[in-house]
């Protein structure tokens, strides 16, 4: 009988945003999987610190003491749950998720209300705890050439905002205070429609009022002053080049990025036309780039778009750094092959559909499903790709060759990780600036 | 409580009573200045046994500035007692300098440890 409920609804399929009685948007999508997630989702990411590394430290203290229990107890009650707590930092927002078996939403439920309504961020745990975590992290993401090449391309690109670095090194850390963490903390929950709390295994009504009674219970503690919705400065997109000496392996990224939203579709198709992963195991595959990148070196797309702007480029790495030079080269040769229209009519069709794929792809897994409608539902917006799909689908040659002829045109974001005495200079591979 | 790193207390019980409050008090300070600790400038916290896993880890909780004048503290009190002086009077701990800095910090750490405890040895039952 449970069954047939659970598989009727589990029909529907399809998230509905609902303001809670707390303010907070929610949303749940149930599929009808053994587990469920519950997962909020705060405007605390990098781009909103006052002073940096504060984002990450706040990932770092989700879960801790609260005003109901401790960071232990929160720890061992979850695992007599058999569920799994994580947070996730990107540059817009902090994510704190749970994922436990369905039936058991009530508590896990309560664990995330209390860290929004009552989280304690006492010193001690900051020193005993959170710093040496983060410090690790940090050290982690330092000597990862994928991870350092694209920090320091944010911060080309954008500077500010975006551009602040998702991580808090050794000399940021040691000036950070609990009280800078519960500062980040208290102005991405002070207004709690900048809050969205996304479930899925749930439906959205009893997520919402499960999150409203579970809240409610902190609220008469919690009542401190307003607290005005987090703001960041409209970005705005500069490039720039750097080399960086590195002794961890080499990378280049040759990046564009624009503010403009209306571009994201033929960005999509372009990534996918770019993009040397094989459709097929153990190839090469046919794909322009694939097929002219030196042996031992490996190149992917990245495709980030944010709130108010994106950003786009070819990541590469190696071991040596000539080859990685010349497959830079090679790189900005198929994105001026496709700028000057030079694209056969199946490779547009190929990456079209290739796109669709990812784009569509992107929202199965739970993460990918985070990624892609947490904004949407923060923004306000309808929470489907069916949109970004259609849009996709109507790229044509024309559209590639004209987005890639505008990337081109605009000053590129270079950096070059990695043997700096020999890898190529911006203007040596062909690039504007 | 008997054996944790504040040792036994009654103070508790005669604070709950306002009478016996009000009786013990002078004696309670009477016997303070007495111990002779106010007199090399040291404070009653500075007196708990420090050599326990708990207090240890209590005292890394401390402020630096705490600590830096815990450190002053014990500095100046063992340089009088080489000197088998006493601190000139204006410098001995005045009553109302005498605060218990790191018995929050202790009591913190014994409450975490007894719910580690606690959570160790739980007996879990499912779901009825």
């Amino acid at each position: 009988m449970l069954r047939a409920t659970r598989l009727a609804r589990s029909a529907r399929g399809f998230a509905t945003v609902v303001d809670g009685a707390s303010g907070v948007k929610v949303a749940a999508l149930d599929n009808g999987q053994p587990t469920a997630s519950v997962t909020v989702l705060l405007k605390a990411g990098s781009r909103y610190e006052q002073k940096p590394g504060v984002a990450h430290v706040l990932s770092n203290f989700a879960f801790k003491s609260t005003g109901k229990r401790s960071a232990l107890g929160t720890v061992r009650e979850a695992e007599l749950y058999g569920g799994v707590l994580s947070s996730t930092l990107s540059r817009e927002h902090l994510a704190l998720t749970a994922e436990f078996l369905r039936g058991d939403e009530a508590f896990f439920v309560d664990v995330l209300a209390s860290f929004i309504a009552s989280a304690k961020f006492t010193r001690h745990e900051l020193a005993e705890y959170v710093l040496p975590t983060s410090l690790a992290e940090a050290q982690a993401a330092k000597h990862t050439p994928s991870t350092r090449a694209l920090e320091l391309a944010h911060a080309l690109a954008f500077r500010n905002g975006l551009g602040h670095s998702l991580f808090a090194d050794k000399h940021v850390a040691e000036s950070i205070t609990a009280e800078d963490v519960r500062a980040l903390q208290s102005q991405a929950v002070g207004d709690l429609s900048s809050v969205a709390v996304l479930g899925t295994g749930i439906s959205s009504d009893s997520l919402s009022s499960l999150f409203d009674k579970s809240f409610a219970a902190y609220k008469s503690s919690s009542a401190g002053p307003s607290v005005a919705a987090p703001a960041a400065p409209a970005s705005a997109y500069h490039g720039g080049s750097t080399r960086v000496s590195f002794f961890h392996g080499q990378a280049v990224f040759i990046g564009f990025g624009t503010t403009s939203a209306a571009q994201l579709p033929a960005l999509h198709a372009l990534s996918a036309h770019l993009s040397p992963t094989p459709a097929v195991k153990w190839s090469t595959g046919t794909a322009p780039l694939s097929t002219v990148i030196p042996t031992g070196v490996t190149a992917r797309t990245v495709l980030l778009p944010y709130s108010d702007a994106t950003l786009f480029g070819i990541l590469i790495e190696g071991a040596d750094a000539s080859k990685v030079g010349e497959a830079a080269k090679k790189a900005v040769e198929v994105l001026k092959t496709a700028a000057d229209g030079k694209v056969a009519s199946e490779e547009v069709k190929r990456a079209v559909a290739r796109a669709r794929f990812s784009v569509a792809g992107a929202v199965e897994a739970r993460e990918g499903l985070l990624g892609v409608f947490g904004p949407k539902v923060l923004a306000g917006d309808r929470v489907s790709v069916q949109s970004t799909l259609e849009a996709v689908e109507a790229v044509d040659a024309k559209a590639l060759s004209k987005i890639a002829a505008d990337l081109l045109k605009s000053k590129p974001t270079y950096v070059a990780l990695g043997d700096v005495n020999t890898l190529p200079y911006g203007d040596e591979i062909g690039l504007s600036a | 409580m008997l054996f944790g790193p504040l040792g036994p207390s009654l103070a508790p019980y005669v604070r709950s009573s306002r009478s016996l409050t009000k009786w013990l008090t002078p004696f309670a300070n009477w016997y303070a200045n007495l111990s002779g600790y106010r007199k090399m400038g040291l404070r009653y916290d500075d007196l708990l046994v420090e050599e326990r896993p708990d207090v240890q880890r209590a005292l890394t909780r401390l402020t630096p500035s705490e600590s830096y004048d815990r450190a002053f503290r014990f500095k100046r009190a063992s340089q009088y007692s080489v000197l088998h002086k006493e601190l000139p009077k204006p410098e001995w701990t005045k009553p109302e300098e005498d605060v218990r800095y790191l018995r929050p910090h202790v009591l913190d750490v014994e409450k975490e440890d007894q719910e580690r405890r606690t959570w160790d040895t739980i007996e879990v039952t499912a779901k009825k």
